[in-house]
């Protein structure tokens, strides 16, 4: 199992728009996904699951993933954190 | 309350600016009554008519998608990728699947389940994530109008002269398939600014009222005044308030059309201080939708491409064919202007995933940018190629990221001229003299810019990443961020330095970072001998303004 927290930057928080990104992103990877916060947790792969975390700004978010292509999965996914809910501008 | 009752006002949450006079159209949707569960009571045969309904749905939410893309842009049209997911969404499915399993028809099962997510959503609390709700039942609405046969016409037709729309609520669907040409705006009782109704009726420039609470629907027909940008809406107003009313929406459009016109004259002029200096205004781009936006708002070219994005939407390295496909597309897009590529900028801070890179401790500072092209010379070739084949196409510039030396641009360098030397002898064209330069965003660059002046063609600035090291501030830290506004100064020196040192060689000098679009520094930075601003396709126009008015 691999474990990662992100605390959420949008200021809009996870609404329906990153946590449809997320979703798809997450899809890719056969491991299970689990983001727990707020005292409960969602399915990384499923968008109104994502949205029913209520995740708000300043939200902590524990990822926890377990499968075959969990290390691959944890890595990609924190990076997708970082650059694509953040602000990844680079500069 | 009587229609004799003249210049009643309500007041709502106003969408846009613009005021607005016409006669009120109230639309009543239709109103299906669910079949219940004896409707059929077979469940396969229920579950057949909710895939030929969700077919339906399908198509019907692409075509909203195409529509939206062509009327609002990219990021609001992401609102019917998302009703997309929605539909397909297991939380969703798997709710009416079981519905259906115990016996109720699709109708119920669709409305069950819709009801549960939007009440769960609505439940959070937060204004954001409950508008969300709004989209929820948006879907649901559809699939029962796909049931029902029905297509969600009003039940009262719209009139053939300018109206205002008066609806309970409006779906973000709905919203978007209103007809233009006869509408002047809508006013809904419910609703929220955030929902992705308002966004969409803000994004198509379309002025709204939305949470009214009550409008009698014996007003309907009846002349209103609204204004978005007081929240308010006129009923029955009498001949002084209209006269009034009509006097400050000319005015207005005049004002709006004035500026706009001004904007539009500067669009295809280039921008030249008051003392006659020309000034290159371009844009930071990171995909094509980008670039198409740039070009949308008279970009003279491109000061920043940020070329991590096909190596995003991969789950492998791309190849050098797909590539130079993808900057053959940019030149092509950018109609010939200057494209500034920036090398490929990842590293522990912006991680991907099958660059197979470690955690660091501290990514910002770590192996990143063009040190790990470096590292990784295959790679960098790689990239090098690419720009190199798409230089002779259009004009390009290659730019090197987070420099801290002369050593490190004389080594790219190097990878630089064995690529032109193998392209050469595949006889495939580039342009030999192609722009090299330098992204000065260490202090490091900036202290030793006379030294690398004589290596490169051209500097350009990153001030978030120079200002986060020169101030040693985390800029996503909130409690350090503050300090980088108060003590630009510091940034600006650095600049400076940098301006004289590549001038000096007959180099040009850019800024590509936030400062760039801040208009308060305009001045000072054109005053340091600043050639170029590149800032994000939405602040072109108004950095454009700026530069005009500088000395």
């Amino acid at each position: 199992m691999k474990e990662f927290t992100y605390t959420v930057e949008d200021p809009n928080g996870i609404h329906a728009r990153p946590a449809g990104k997320l979703a798809t992103f997450a899809k890719q990877f056969v491991s299970q996904i689990r983001v727990l916060g707020n005292g409960t947790e969602a399915d990384a792969k499923r968008l109104l699951s994502l949205m029913r975390l209520g995740a708000t700004r300043g939200a902590l978010l524990t990822f926890r993933i377990e499968g075959d292509d969990e290390d691959a999965a944890a890595s990609a996914l924190e990076s997708f954190c970082t650059t694509q809910w953040g602000d990844g501008s680079g500069l | 309350m009587t229609s004799s009752s003249s210049n009643l006002m309500l007041s709502g949450i106003g969408i846009g600016t613009r005021k607005i006079a016409g006669p009120l159209h109230f639309y009543r949707p239709r109103v299906t009554p669910l079949p219940t569960a004896s409707h059929t009571a077979d469940s396969r045969a229920q579950e057949l008519r909710l895939q030929n309904a969700l077919t339906q749905a399908r198509e019907q939410i692409a075509l909203l998608h195409r529509r939206a893309l062509a009327e609002v842009g990219q990021t609001e049209a992401q609102i019917f990728e998302i009703h997309a997911m929605l539909l397909e969404d297991e939380d969703l499915t798997e709710a009416i699947a079981a519905a259906l399993a115990n016996g109720a028809s699709a109708e119920q099962a669709v409305e069950s389940a819709a009801k549960g997510v939007a009440a769960d959503l609505e439940a959070l609390g937060d204004p954001y994530l409950s508008g969300r709700a709004a989209d929820v039942r948006d879907v649901a609405e559809r699939i029962l109008l796909n049931l029902s046969g029905s297509h969600g016409e009003s039940a009262t037709k719209a009139p053939d002269r300018p109206y205002i729309l008066v609806a309970r609520d409006l779906t973000p669907s709905q919203t978007m398939s209103l007809e233009k040409e006869k509408l002047l705006g809508f006013v809904t009782l419910e609703g929220t600014p955030n929902s992705h109704t308002s966004i969409l009726a803000r994004a198509m420039g379309i002025p709204a009222l939305v949470g009214v609470g009550q409008l009698d629907e014996h007003y309907d027909g009846s002349f209103a005044l609204l204004d978005a940008a007081h929240g308010t809406l006129t009923l029955s107003p009498d001949e002084g308030r209209r006269a009034e009313f009509q006097r400050l929406v000319e005015q207005e459009n005049e004002i709006a059309r004035e500026h706009d016109r001004y904007l539009r004259t500067l669009l295809n002029k280039p921008a030249v201080t008051r003392s006659g200096r020309r000034i290159l205004i371009y844009a930071n781009v990171g995909d094509e939708a980008e670039a198409e936006s740039a070009m949308v708002n008279g970009a003279d070219g491109i000061g920043l491409l940020r070329s991590e994005f096909l190596y995003l939407s991969l789950d492998r390295y791309p190849t050098e064919e797909e590539l130079t496909a993808a900057y053959d597309a940019m030149v092509c897009k950018m109609q010939g202007k200057r494209i500034v590529i920036r090398t490929l900028d990842v590293g522990a801070d912006k991680r991907i995933a099958y660059f197979d890179l470690p955690e660091e401790p501290n990514p910002a500072l770590g192996f990143r940018a063009v040190r790990l092209c470096l590292a990784r010379e295959g790679l960098f070739k790689t990239q090098l190629r690419a720009i190199l084949r798409a230089s002779a196409k259009g004009t390009i510039s290659i730019m090197l990221p987070m420099i801290v030396s002369v050593e490190e641009v004389r080594r790219c360098r190097d990878l630089l001229e064995e690529c032109k030397e193998e392209l050469s002898r595949e006889q495939i064209p580039f342009d030999s003299k192609i722009e090299f330069g330098i992204m000065v965003e260490t202090p490091a660059a900036a202290i030793m810019s006379r030294e690398l002046a004589e290596e490169v063609d051209f500097f350009s600035v990153g001030t978030n990443d120079l200002t986060q090291y020169t101030l040693a501030i985390d800029r996503q830290n909130p409690k350090v961020a503050p300090l980088g506004e108060k003590n630009g100064e510091a940034v600006l020196r650095l600049i400076e330095l940098s301006a004289a040192a590549i001038h000096a060689r007959g180099g040009w000098i850019g800024v590509c970072g936030e400062m760039a679009a801040d208009l308060r520094l305009t001045q000072r930075l054109l005053d340091m001998g600043v050639d170029e601003l590149s800032v994000s396709p939405p602040y072109l126009l108004g950095v454009r303004e700026k530069v005009t008015e500088c000395k």
